[in-house]
């Protein structure tokens, strides 16, 4: 190469690199959270195996494997992972060059650590199956398990736990439980700022991060968990985004000029629990009384009251989004047919229902589903409960009659059908030995597509028996401002929050 | 004059005493915590992790000597919901309920007081109508509600103020009125009764026969007699503004106190709501204790009573 030709080249680089613009994130996004924003998110050693954490650490942390655009178990601070045949050994391989926010490397040390650590949701049962956690070398590591555990992954990779979402172990050693909450540091796209607790909470673009340098410079999170006040602080342009609006003030919104909505789909389907249905005394006992029930509900007309017809409908009460999750058509509206129904089973005037219980705090929508009832002479007695009194109502089995139920908990068919139909499931108030032994099975299968058929036919037994009736699955309204072009919105499947935030961008 | 005061700050400090007693069990009566803050298809372990993490586990006596010997050391508890010591959040949230009374208070004196005297003054005329009608309105008209007229009309429709939260002394000026509003009624009501009881006897109707102008007779001797017991009403208002404008500070999203207790009692967070119960009622029995102190100062019956 000449002189001559190496200028050249040095000119053209030059001439090339100037030229280029340098990508940095910019603007502030503020949300309008119906939450009142807890110190505890910031941890994820605390996380609640509900999806709320998850809103704050998607910006601030990452987990070796976790939900994406595209897959439920997607690698992130893992570039890899692996299962061996037997179910027993699970191995996953570090992502290369990937830093905390105070540039410290992600390593084997700080997997084991976060894990050991771990005391939120599920702490108990991963802790239980979990033998041993091998440091294979700094960028590989490996999980031992007492025994074949095919939902390994569905507790560890998912929502369902906080427990591979990884934090800095010297760091914490060195501030503390208590230190980490003030002044979190973790792998995620966005660095802590500021956090007034059941205020606010700020964070600012990590440009190191792995995946993408955030295209936002700068997230607010706002607490504002009042209803109206949150759609007015949209509609003035207070905040760019705001959660969970339903009914009249969603109307109102969509109405708006300048304003949009959206609405992703959550991982819970309403359900009618026929709590009675096991008391050989009780109406309920009998099949068709229940199959009445559910053709009594006009499913269509609550979801366009209640959310705007953006919540669908199903025939199943779990999620068709869920892995082994069963797809059956809508249940149909067919008030004739119910009154029919109820006539051959002994009730042509209908009858006393006892008590009807909505899920708080979506009474409303209980009370639509109450009023279907008693069009076809299934009269209840409506009656409203405090959400914790209800919980724990709910949990000790001293609810009565008949009531709407929903779950967010993630997870999959199976570990939503052990909750609920399982001999041995929290909730579970009577047994169908049938379903009872497909569940067994499955539970030791370790062949997926075998596992997938069992739970299938498990998922329309429970139709058949009309052990329950499915309402529609819950759309989470939020309220878009038109600063927002992309709002991450639904990106990820059942997941209510915008996610993940290196992908939100402002209307430039 | 030193065993009175003594005498009253026993009192004081078994008032307080008997606060910490009811505060304890009385939240312990509504349910269990734990409950809220377990995903809902958690199991037995996991609920009895979550007990023994907030140290519901233990037996109530324990719980509440644990509870007393933290209040000696000026610690009030970590926050079940939080997870953040409860000092911390009270002191962080003080300020702002401070100042949100303070500018409440001040709208509602600014208010209630001129309109109650004109009121008194033209008793059964327009002004005293008006008055009525305000007054009536002020105190039937929820806070709630006032807030989201005002939210709708001056920060939707006109976009003068922000909507919600805090920061500017634009953010104080919806939740101080719709605070002020319901307090400026009964400010109002109170200054009527009390300048018709004053402008009836025997001191001002001697004034008026003196000579003297009516705005005098009015200003110096009607209106400052009068003053005394909406002042004694202010300073217990103040207080109540401080601790409990619960519905204000939601509606608003004002970081106050009163938006700490109310989220106290939404997740059964007993150390907050302890906290706050007990520092609120702790302002009560301290002012309580120097109006004592001060009355036996100025009338010295009242010592030699004790």
């Amino acid at each position: 190469m000449t002189p001559g030709m190496l200028r050249g080249f040095v000119v053209l680089f030059l001439a090339v690199a100037l030229a280029t613009p340098v990508l940095s994130a910019e603007g502030t996004l503020t949300w309008g959270v119906h939450v009142t924003l807890a110190a505890r998110w910031l941890d994820p050693q605390e996380t609640e195996g509900v999806i709320t954490p998850f809103m704050v650490l998607y910006a601030l942390h990452d987990a070796l494997v976790k939900p994406m655009p595209g897959s439920m178990n997607t690698p992130s601070l893992a570039e890899s992972w692996s299962a061996s045949k037997d179910a027993l050994t699970y191995e996953f391989v570090l992502r290369k060059g990937v830093k905390f926010h105070n540039g410290d490397p992600v390593t084997a040390e700080d997997v084991k650590f976060s894990f050991e650590r771990y005391k939120g949701s599920a702490a108990a049962v991963l802790k239980a199956k979990v033998r041993e956690i091998q440091i294979v070398d700094p960028g590989r590591v490996r999980f031992h398990l007492n025994e074949p555990w095919p939902d390994f992954m569905t507790f560890y990779g998912t929502s369902a736990s906080g427990a591979g979402w990884i934090v800095p172990k010297k760091y914490v050693e060195k501030v503390g439980d208590d230190g980490f909450k003030r002044a979190p540091i973790g792998a995620g796209p966005y660095k802590f700022v500021s956090f007034n607790p059941g205020v606010e909470l700020v964070m600012e673009a990590f440009d190191g991060y792995w995946r993408k340098k955030p295209s936002v410079q700068r997230l607010v999170f706002r607490s504002i968990t009042d209803e109206a006040t949150r759609a007015a602080a949209l509609k003035r342009g207070d905040v760019d985004i705001a959660y969970l609006f339903a009914g009249p003030i969603a109307a109102e919104l969509h109405r708006t000029p300048g304003l949009r909505l959206v609405a992703p789909l959550l991982s819970g389907v309403f359900w009618l629990d026929f709590l009675d249905q096991w008391d050989p005394k009780s109406p309920w006992h009998d099949k068709r009384v229940r199959q009445a029930a559910s053709l009594a509900i006009d499913r269509a007309a609550i979801n366009q009251a209640e959310l705007l017809g953006l919540g669908t409908i199903h025939g199943n009460w779990i999620p068709p989004q869920f892995e082994f999750a069963l797809t059956l058509p809508p249940p149909a509206y067919d008030p004739t047919k119910a009154k029919a129904l109820l006539a051959e089973a002994g009730y042509p005037h209908g009858f006393d229902a006892g008590d009807f219980h909505p899920f708080p705090p979506y009474d409303s929508m209980g009370e639509a589903v109450a009023n279907y009832l008693q069009a076809v002479g299934i009269r209840t007695h409506l009656r409203t409960m405090e959400r914790a009194a209800f919980l724990t109502a709910m949990r000790e089995k001293t609810i009565k009659g008949v009531m709407i139920n929903i779950t967010g908990a993630a997870g999959n068919a199976a570990t939503r059908l052990e909750a609920y139909v399982a001999k041995s499931g929290i909730y579970s108030r009577g047994v169908v030995p049938e379903i009872e032994d497909l569940l067994q099975r499955q539970a030791r299968e370790p062949d997926p597509r075998v596992r997938q058929a069992l739970l299938h036919q498990a998922q329309k037994l429970v139709i058949d028996h009309a052990l329950y009736a499915p309402i529609y699955q819950l759309a989470f309204i939020w309220g878009l401002g038109p600063r927002v072009e992309e709002p991450a919105a639904d990106l990820i499947k059942m997941h209510a929050y915008s996610a993940p935030y290196e992908d939100v961008r402002l209307k430039k | 004059m030193p065993r009175f005061a003594l005498h009253r700050l026993g009192y004081s400090l078994l008032s307080l005493f008997l606060l910490s007693v009811v505060i304890f069990l009385f939240v312990r009566v509504t349910g269990d915590p734990a409950v809220l803050l377990v995903e809902p298809g958690a199991g037995a372990a996991d609920m009895a992790a979550m007990r023994h993490q907030l140290g519901l586990d233990r037996s109530l006596p324990v719980q509440y000597w644990s509870f007393l010997t933290g209040l000696f050391r000026g610690d009030l508890g970590k926050s079940f919901y939080y997870r953040t010591p409860v000092l911390e959040l009270y002191l962080s949230r003080l300020p702002n309920s401070l100042l949100l009374a303070a500018v409440a208070m001040a709208f509602s004196l600014l208010l209630g007081i001129p309109t109650g005297i004109m009121a008194a003054v033209r008793t059964g005329g327009w002004w005293d109508g008006a008055g009525k009608v305000f007054a009536l309105l002020g105190l039937a008209m929820p806070s709630f509600w006032v807030g989201l007229l005002l939210i709708l009309f001056f920060s939707v429709d006109l976009g003068w103020f922000p909507s919600s939260g805090s920061g500017t002394p634009l953010h104080l000026v919806m939740p101080a009125i719709a605070l002020g509003w319901y307090f400026a009624a009964a400010h109002m009501r109170l200054t009527r009764s009390s300048m018709l009881e004053v402008l009836g006897s025997d001191y001002v109707k001697l004034a008026r026969l003196k000579g003297l102008p009516e705005w005098r007779v009015i200003a110096k001797h009607a209106f400052k007699n009068a003053l005394i017991p909406v002042l004694t009403l202010a300073g217990i208002n103040l207080v109540i503004m401080v601790n409990v404008a619960v519905v204000v500070e939601t509606v608003f999203a004002w970081p106050g106190i009163g938006r700490l207790l109310y989220e106290g009692i939404t997740f059964r967070d007993f150390p907050v709501v302890q906290a706050t119960v007990l520092l609120g009622g702790g302002m009560i029995v301290i002012v309580n204790f120097f109006v004592d102190v001060l009355y036996a100062v100025i009338d010295p019956r009242i010592r030699y009573e004790r």
